[in-house]
């Protein structure tokens, strides 16, 4: 571990030299793939521990080829963008990782100091900081969507204008109708005809209309394993459901994301029956906080079952008219629309996986989720079902305070073990 | 009476209707019932509304999904009032965009017209739309004030300090509609003039190009806690622009607080357009004073502007009394009478309080004049007095040009080290000891003193070396000026004011941080003071 400690430090004090220190980021991501290949974790089941791979290849492939990527968030339609063999960088992703690499903390100073408004989302703060030290590969283009959260448009704007690229951004309406559909399709087309030319190369739509075919047949295999969900279950981790935020989003229907589905409905199907109190979480997982880290990752007494960030759209789409499917699937997703539609969501999948209680880990600045916290705790509370929000910072550590936190927690899974 | 909230809402279609409309203004002091039902870190406008529809009943409310904030309002305000409706306002600005709009407000009229049980007026409506008149740009030079939205009296407020033409960009302000066609579908034209006013954040549209239309001297940049959409502007702004920019952090309610208008009166100053309120003397002897939350201090200057004497005093209960014996004080040391005195100019928090001062013009002016004055070399001063921590930019000339202070939180302040040093049982003079030899590199993580207090309770329950936390809690104020720095950018000469000056463990780990050698005043505390006497003594404010 000093090893790792020492290249930490290494990437900490070149931050200010962004070529170097891209250099650093790409050669411990590169590492880090490797290690996890050849020592993977033997307490996580296999599809697991080859989701831990994957996502390393998937982060990686954008920034070693700056000149074929395009950055976009978690919701964007990046199916066109593997029917054209361009990589996607997941800004919310790449935070994730650069908080793992302990520099969360520069990044959003970096961005702060900037003028970036410090009760801002730490995800998009993470990630502007990058662009403000210049430790990030200038990509060809950025694509983003409206969807969900407010700094989605407001974050690609600000750095496309100060790299300097090419940017679409995807108006997505609250509501589902014929005309909010062509509204969007309409959109897609003409965000089709600048990726063409930013990348001098056609969209082919057979390409496209098989990755559709592929990402429903991966949804078919993820209602299995939801389905086994209510039975049985994993020792397994934090880090490895916000993995699954990859496969689920933005590199679903591609091959690999089916094998690692297909792999992960077997290990469920052998996994033993669950045997302690299954905790679901709505939104995100704090997968850098301590105490969370030290009650829940591979505990065989409170097991993670998963969050609705995973699930957010389950429905087939129509292979024919691909432009229509993704507009329909942007529009109809869990969390677009009024809150209710997310309750709703949640409240299936509370009914199909049975938890034992649910956790809303308050993000720092993430107004769209916290501002639900109120209904959701009267959900609950009508349903009998034990809720638990609890604020923090999936990314800035500095904001999590530990033994608030701790206290919080322990009380709540005291509180489950008695029920 | 229907309330709303958002400059996209339809109000002339409510008042077809002939119904009542009125935008919701907040003026609430707390957010007792609206923090029960959402989480207290949402934006303090949208927790205000809920609480101002709630405490007033309003029963009617339409809103637009403007951003994250109102969304939820809209949510939780369900089953709540009687009527509510939200209009799904798109971001792109073109003719499906418009089309989609112009549907949602077919589907509100609808709506109302079932919920009221009465038809919509169209020729009403047609008579309304007539007495519109789009804003007509202004030429003559003026202040803009963008950003997040203020509350209308604070826009009279801002006018009544300042000599120049106040002009309101934000979503509150004049740009609401544009001009609206009166032939075929009046209502689709008129979703088209909405949609094609002034954009705010929330829209894809180009915002910066229409400031061009305007003849500015400088704009007040307003961002509101827990809305981060404009902050993101102000950061393009400044890069953008060559206009001397001001950016305000509030959270809604609290624009009158003496720390805000503060900052407005400092910008106002800096471009020359606060209204002047006295002339001032140019014979005899100057006094400044400056009445600090820590300390009182006063300067004497002859005519030819030599410090003849100062005082410097710890501010008492009362800032009032501090301030007369500085003033007896300093009368003392020079050997002067209370007449021998032409003009006092009075600085700091408690300067509009000082009944014996001909004016008051604000810290940061006097900080810049006084530093100065002591060294025309110097281009930034960092400025961290008892309450607040601040970074002052200054031409060649020495005008200050830009400025950023701390926001709200005593993290980084004169008060932060004295909050430590009585947690870990020390004298302050303790607390300026500069650590070289540290065993451990202790970083203080807590950006908020409160919860850095206990931060450094359980380091000192881990026995850590006290030598070792002094130098963490040095290191994290360092850290805050670096940030504050950052803002303003850096530009050596550096001079160092106010009383943690004398703290040299701060300044080690300042230099430390920004790799520069920082100047400290004979006396740190009066440069306030002495800024105010000079300009007692006739330099122009």
């Amino acid at each position: 571990m000093n090893a790792v400690n020492a290249y930490l430090k290494l990437v900490r004090k070149n931050l200010d030299k962004p070529t170097i220190a891209y250099k650093f980021i790409k050669y411990g991501l590169n590492v880090a793939e490797k290690y996890v290949s050849f020592f993977p974790d033997r307490r996580l089941p296999e599809s697991l521990r080859s989701l831990t791979k994957l996502c390393f290849k998937y982060i990686r492939a954008p920034i070693d080829n700056p000149q074929n990527a395009v950055w976009v968030n978690i919701f964007a339609p990046t199916e066109f963008l593997h029917a054209m063999d361009i990589y996607p960088l997941f800004i919310e992703a790449y935070s994730s990782y650069m908080s793992g690499f302990c520099v969360e903390d520069c990044l959003i100073d970096k961005a702060e100091s900037a003028g970036i408004s410090n009760t801002l989302c730490s995800y998009h703060k993470a990630f502007i900081g990058s662009g403000e030290l210049g430790i990030l590969p200038k990509p060809k283009m950025a694509v983003t969507t409206s969807m969900v959260c407010d700094a989605n448009i407001n974050t690609f704007r600000y750095l496309a204008a100060k790299f300097d690229i090419p940017i679409y951004i995807i108006d997505i309406p609250y509501e589902y109708n014929r005309n909010t559909v062509e509204y969007v399709k309409g959109q897609l087309l003409e965000m089709i005809g600048l990726i063409e030319g930013v990348f001098n190369k056609k969209l082919d739509l057979d390409r496209l209309r098989e990755i559709i075919s592929l990402e429903n047949r991966t949804r078919k295999l993820i209602k299995e394993y939801i389905n086994n969900l209510k039975y049985k279950s994993f020792n397994t981790t934090m880090a490895t459901e916000m993995y699954m935020l990859f496969t689920s989003h933005v590199f679903m229907g591609l091959e690999e994301t089916f094998d690692f589905y297909e792999r992960l409905v077997d290990d469920i199907k052998k996994a033993p029956d669950r045997s302690g109190k299954g905790i679901f979480f709505v939104h995100l997982l704090p997968m850098f906080e301590k105490s969370f880290k030290k009650y829940l990752n591979f505990s065989s007494e409170f097991q993670i079952l998963g969050s609705d960030l995973n699930y957010d759209f389950l429905n087939e789409m129509y292979c024919p008219d691909p432009f229509e499917a993704i507009a329909e699937k942007m529009i109809l997703n869990i969390y677009n629309g009024g809150f209710e539609r997310r309750v709703k969501a949640v409240s299936n999948l509370v009914d199909e996986i049975k938890p034992d209680g649910i956790i809303q880990f308050c993000h720092w600045g993430c107004k769209q989720s916290i501002g639900g916290v109120g209904i959701y705790r009267n959900y609950f509370r009508e349903r009998g079902i034990p809720f638990l929000a609890v604020d923090g910072d999936a990314i800035d550590k500095r904001n999590n305070q530990e033994g608030q936190i701790r206290t919080r927690l322990e009380a709540f899974l005291e509180m489950l073990k008695r029920r | 009476m229907i309330g709303y909230v958002c400059k996209y809402t339809p109000v002339e279609i409510i008042k077809a209707f002939d119904e009542e409309v009125s935008r919701i203004d907040p003026e609430i002091k707390t957010y007792e019932k609206a923090e029960g039902l959402t989480h207290p870190n949402m934006c303090s406008f949208m927790k205000g509304t809920l609480e101002d529809i709630l405490q007033k009943n309003i029963d009617e409310v339409v809103l637009v999904n403007c951003c994250d904030s109102i969304r939820r309002l809209a949510e939780i305000l369900k089953n709540k009032v009687k009527f509510l409706h939200v209009i799904d306002l798109p971001r792109k600005i073109n003719e499906s965009a418009c089309n989609l709009f112009y549907a949602e407000l077919l589907e509100f009229i609808r709506a109302y017209e079932e919920y009221k049980g009465k038809k919509f007026d169209q020729d009403r409506f047609k008579n309304i739309l007539k007495e519109h008149k789009a804003k007509i740009y202004d030429s003559n030079e003026c202040i803009a004030v963008l950003g997040a939205r203020f509350r209308d009296d604070v826009i009279k407020n801002i006018g009544k300090r300042c000599n120049i033409n106040v002009i309101n960009l934000t979503c509150t302000g004049e740009h609401r509609l544009s001009n609206i066609m009166q032939r075929n579908d009046l209502i689709f034209n008129y979703a088209s003039a909405i949609m094609n006013s002034y954009p705010c954040m929330r829209m894809t549209a180009d915002r910066l190009a229409f400031l061009k239309n305007y003849n500015l001297k400088g704009i007040i940049y307003n961002t509101v806690k827990f809305c981060d959409f404009y902050s993101y502007e102000y950061a393009s702004l400044k890069n953008f622009l060559n206009v001397p920019i001001l950016k305000i952090e509030t959270d809604y309610l609290d624009f009158d607080s003496g720390q805000i208008l503060n900052r407005v009166d400092a910008f106002l100053e800096s471009v020359g357009v606060r209204k002047i309120e006295v002339q001032v003397k140019n014979r005899g002897y100057f006094m400044g004073i400056d009445s600090g939350s820590t300390s009182t201090n006063a300067v004497i200057l002859d005519q030819d502007k030599n410090i003849v004497s100062y005082s410097i005093l710890p501010t008492g209960a009362k800032a009032l009394d501090s301030a007369w014996e500085a003033y007896r004080i300093a009368l003392e040391k020079a050997n002067l009478r209370r007449e021998d005195i032409s003009c006092v100019v009075s600085t700091g928090y408690g300067r509009i309080s000082i009944p014996f001062s001909d004016k008051s013009v604000t810290e940061i002016t006097c900080h810049g004049k006084g530093a100065f004055y002591l060294d025309s070399g110097v281009r930034t001063i960092i400025d961290i007095g008892g309450q607040d921590s601040k970074v002052i930019r200054l031409d060649d000339c020495g005008n200050v040009v830009d400025f950023v202070m701390n926001d709200k939180c005593s993290a980084g302040t004169g008060r932060f080290l004295d909050v430590m040093a009585r947690v870990l049982q020390v004298p302050i003079e303790d607390m300026a000891e500069v650590v070289r030899d540290f065993k451990e590199d202790i970083t203080i993580t807590s950006m908020c003193t409160v919860f850095a207090e206990s931060e450094v309770i359980s380091l000192i329950a881990q026995n850590k070396d006290k030598r070792d936390i002094i130098r963490g809690l040095n290191r994290s104020v360092a850290s805050k000026v670096a940030s504050l720095l950052g803002r303003v950018g850096k530009r050596a000469k550096y001079m160092m004011t106010g009383g943690v000056a004398k703290n040299n463990g701060v300044v080690y780990e300042i230099e430390n941080k920004i790799q520069e050698k920082i100047i400290i005043p004979f006396e740190p505390q009066i440069v306030g003071a002495l800024g105010a006497a000079l300009i007692a003594a006739g330099e122009n404010d």
